[in-house]
């Protein structure tokens, strides 16, 4: 492997400096690669390593969470009124301030919180909410107004207003598919829910080695002499292009395949991770980022939270999973240095109902309380908390706007222009 | 002036073109077939392919009616009841949608008038709807088979019917446009994107047509269109300098007469099929043409398949396969069923094009938006899936291709390999992966699984991409 990449710098160096060939050379590759590698060292090109870029890691609680039994607001007759089978009693709960605290599971999260890693946002929504799982994670993944839409998302709008070049791995969403969050102008990112999947399936191959050496030679750039472009393009070649871009992203494919795998073969996580789905897609991303990805923003996705009946066991294995896996990630961070380096921030398409319903149960409902996490943001609660007397429809009416969490992250953390990404203004908050 | 593909350029390599444009490609002896008729035959020909019986019968679907007597009896239940019908009517409708897509993959698969499935490909992506919204299968398969039916018709006459199609009613919210308060939503898709293209029209002519196109109405009881005269604003309007009481067909027949209309149709038509825009000449002459006929696209597409500049070089083997394309392509030239149900729906949901659900009124951007390096790599697995499926068990969900088929055993590497280019690029095999594919077998033998390998590689490359 190692000599693999070593010929292939070589190869490709020589191409950048010659500038015989600079149309088939990734745009992104130095960056990404050459300068990532061990053996940066011997490059002639300087170039940002990207380690002392900030990182963002989401975590969607695909669903619906309901928040006011993960920050419950023990202090408030009202909570215990219209829940009176699932609600969280007062001497269990984490207390953050006499209001409000943290749900009895969340222990590692109240240990963060204690030490100044964690803040609670409370009330996070939008004006006229949805309530359908479809529409408000799109609202979310969007940003936009709830009567309107578009297809690109906003980490797709950051992609494409703050990261030129065409660097695949500036995302990295662990899953089926891409989150709509990533969906750009200039499509990128990329998603996998194991790595094994972001590459080329030899597995079902009679001759892997062959097979493996075929591949890598057809979807290099070193197949591309001018003899085969010339063949299958003819002279007149507007759309010689076409067959470019195919092989630059064939390359750009190949490449981000290696690295992952390289990787994550090499780097161990610093510290156990829980036997969860989500604690194994934090490994994942912990030790992506021990290995020094360029990576600005990864998204991970833990489903389940849709909890219309019998919700309090089920909500308990939810937090614990959260809990664990988010102090595991931290924990990680911690030992390789890097929490200093990266936000965590969680978010649920909506919270739900603040009345049970007839079978122990929450129905969908609006606003609810958002986690950030990271070595260098303020600690604390922020934003006031919604009143569970004065509701709209059954539900609590937001007091802070997800898109000011958007752009306090966007701004103080990513460093990027919130007025490109969110069409607009809003207010930061000062968690970070 | 017209400039027709000269006789001694129709090769076996045009006609294999003709067909993976106009419909979604074939086996070689399909293509030879083809070939055989001559050029101007064989447009014919895919144009009309004369009457088939129909293998397709409708998917079994909840009709309006029917819904519209559940709404009514789920209005008696008690909430909770309630609530668990319209969980179970939610996976009705999953099912209904899945069973629509299926029925069409079917048609694009099967279908001898496989130019007519392209067709409708086009204009779904034209007249978008999705049922995202729409929210019945019933009236996203009742739109498609309009889709269908206009085909290769006239283009004013197609759009007042879609102006009339519950799906797109619902779709760009016609149905809640009243006298007193229109909803511009459909009469500036109507300009921006149906008929004229951005900047070829006023934000004032958006808002007097959208007057005209009020009390457009969808029967509750029998989910067909009803044109509600109290909804309907008859005053006069102002459209394009003409004033007049206009309803929503005149002021379709004024947009359509405009010069602009066939200009700009003919050039998104050629886009699809070509792949790149067309010479301001051919364009000119396609846009005369297209207008003489009076905007009928059936004589349209017949002008672009006969027209030289479509078999220029830089058009063949240029355009990037769409997931559908990549698909049903692949199926018919390894000459497989479609894998089931579920296998299919997956595939071409990662791959980025579910049928029937269009990301927007735009319909799918294409091109190169279809690939990205994580949808690049899932084409070449899902190629693997296609080739290596253990299909000796029945009720597999995929059935692999007959190897001997694609890569013959029994003769020289130098044929084996001709046929394999044929097949799967429609061309020679490209030089580069040529060399490869000859070292691959002599290092690895000719036994059925080492050429299983080699095809799946074959398509595991940026050339297998474009068609």
């Amino acid at each position: 492997m190692k000599s693999h990449f070593h010929t292939r710098r070589q190869f490709l160096r020589t191409s950048i400096l010659g500038g015989a060939m600079a149309w088939t050379v990734p745009v992104f590759l130095e960056r990404t690669f050459c300068a990532l590698d061990a053996m940066a060292a011997d490059s002639l090109v300087q170039t940002s390593t990207g380690k002392d870029n900030t990182i963002l890691v989401v975590i969607q609680l695909a669903g619906g969470n309901d928040g006011l039994n993960t920050l419950v607001p023990y202090a408030d007759d009202a909570y215990y009124r219209v829940r009176p089978k699932i609600a969280i009693p007062a001497t269990s709960v984490h207390n953050l301030n006499d209001y409000c605290g943290l749900n009895p599971n969340l222990t590692g999260l109240k240990a963060l919180y204690d030490e100044g890693h964690l803040s609670v946002i409370q009330g996070v929504g939008y004006p006229n909410p949805n309530r359908s799982h479809f529409r408000s994670t799109e609202i979310w993944q969007t940003a936009v107004d709830s009567n309107k839409t578009d297809t690109n998302g906003w980490l797709g709008r950051y992609f494409d207003s703050c990261c030129p070049g065409e660097d695949p791995a500036v995302g990295i969403s662990i899953g089926n598919q891409a989150p709509q969050a990533f969906a750009a102008k200039v499509p990128r990112g990329i998603s996998f829910a194991r790595p094994e999947e972001f590459r080329f399936d030899l597995r079902q191959t009679a001759k892997p080695q062959a097979a493996n050496a075929f591949f890598r030679s057809a979807n290099d750039v070193e197949t591309m002499d001018g003899s085969s472009i010339g063949m299958l393009q003819g002279p007149n070649s507007s759309g010689g292009d076409t067959l470019d871009f195919l092989h630059r992203t064939a390359l750009d494919a190949t490449l981000s395949s290696d690295k992952i795998m390289e990787l994550v073969k090499k780097s161990k996580a610093a510290s156990p991770y829980p036997a969860n789905r989500l604690g194994d897609s934090l490994n994942l991303v912990g030790r992506l980022i021990a290995g020094g990805m360029s990576t600005r923003v990864y998204y991970v996705a833990h489903g389940g939270f849709d909890t219309h009946s019998n919700q309090l066991p089920t909500h308990e294995r939810l937090m614990k999973e959260l809990d664990t896996s988010l102090g595991a990630f931290s924990a990680d961070l911690k030992a390789q240095g890097n929490f200093d380096r990266v936000l965590i921030m969680t978010f649920s398409e909506f919270g739900r109902r603040v009345a049970q319903n007839n079978s122990n149960g929450t129905d969908h409902g609006a606003a609810a309380p958002m986690f950030i996490a990271g070595g260098a943001i303020k600690a604390g609660v922020h934003g006031s908390a919604p009143s569970l007397t004065n509701l709209h429809d059954g539900d609590l009416i937001h007091t802070v706007d997800f898109r000011s969490v958007y752009a306090s992250v966007l701004e103080n953390w990513l460093h990027a222009p919130v007025e490109p990404i969110l069409k607009r203004k809003f207010t930061t908050l000062p968690f970070v | 002036m017209e400039i027709v593909l000269p006789t001694n350029q129709w090769t076996f390599y045009a006609a294999a073109h003709l067909l993976n444009r106009a419909g979604f490609g074939g086996t070689p002896e399909e293509i030879n077939k083809l070939y055989a008729m001559g050029h101007e035959k064989a447009v014919a020909f895919l144009l009309n392919p004369g009457e088939e019986t129909d293998l397709f019968p409708p998917p079994e679907l909840t009709t309006p009616s029917l819904y519209y007597d559940r709404q009514q009896a789920m209005k008696e239940l008690p909430e909770e009841e309630r609530q668990a019908f319209k969980k179970l009517y939610q996976r009705d409708e999953g099912d209904e949608i899945s069973a629509v897509r299926q029925w069409w993959l079917n048609r694009m698969r099967y279908s001898t008038f496989a130019a007519r499935e392209k067709a409708v490909l086009f204009w779904h992506g034209h007249w978008a709807s999705s049922i995202d919204k729409v929210r019945w299968p019933f009236q996203m398969w009742q739109q498609n088979e309009t889709l269908r039916a206009y085909a290769f018709g006239s283009i004013p006459a197609f759009a007042k019917e879609i102006s009339r199609d519950p799906a797109m009613i619902k779709y760009l919210d016609l149905n809640s446009s009243s006298a007193s308060k229109p909803n511009e939503n459909f009469a500036r898709e109507l300009m921006e994107l149906f008929l004229l293209g951005e900047g070829n029209y006023s934000e004032s002519d958006i808002q007097q047509s959208a007057r005209a196109f009020t009390g457009y109405r969808i029967d509750q009881k029998t989910g067909a269109f009803r044109f509600d005269k109290k909804q309907n604003n008859t005053d006069t309007k102002v459209f394009f300098g003409r004033t007049g009481k206009f309803s929503g067909d005149e002021i379709i027949d004024i947009i359509t007469s405009q010069p602009r209309c066939a200009e700009y149709l003919a050039e998104k038509i050629w886009i699809f099929y070509a792949g790149t825009p067309p010479s301001p000449t051919t364009l000119s002459y396609l846009a005369q043409t297209f207008r003489q006929s009076g905007l009928n696209t059936g004589h349209l597409m017949k002008s672009i398949f006969l027209n030289q500049d479509f078999y220029a070089p830089s058009v063949v083997r240029h355009q990037i396969k769409s997931p559908i394309q990549w698909f049903i392509q692949t199926c018919k030239t390894l000459d497989i069923p479609l894998p089931k149900a579920p296998h299919t729906e997956n595939m071409l949901r990662q791959l980025g094009q579910q049928l029937l659900a269009p990301p927007n009124v735009k319909g799918w951007d294409g091109g190169r938006a279809w690939i990205s390096s994580s949808s690049l790599l899932l084409r070449y697995n899902m190629a693997g899936q296609l080739v290596k499926a253990r299909s000796n068990k029945e009720n597999s969900p995929i059935t692999a291709p007959n190897i001997d088929l694609i890569i013959p055993p029994n003769t020289t590497p130098e044929i084996a390999l001709d046929s394999l280019g044929k097949r799967l690029f429609q061309s020679p095999l490209p030089p580069n992966l040529k060399e490869k594919s000859l070292a691959f077998l002599e290092m690895n033998g000719n036994s059925a699984e080492s050429r299983r390998d080699l095809l799946h590689l074959a398509m595991s490359t940026p050339e297998f991409q474009l068609t």
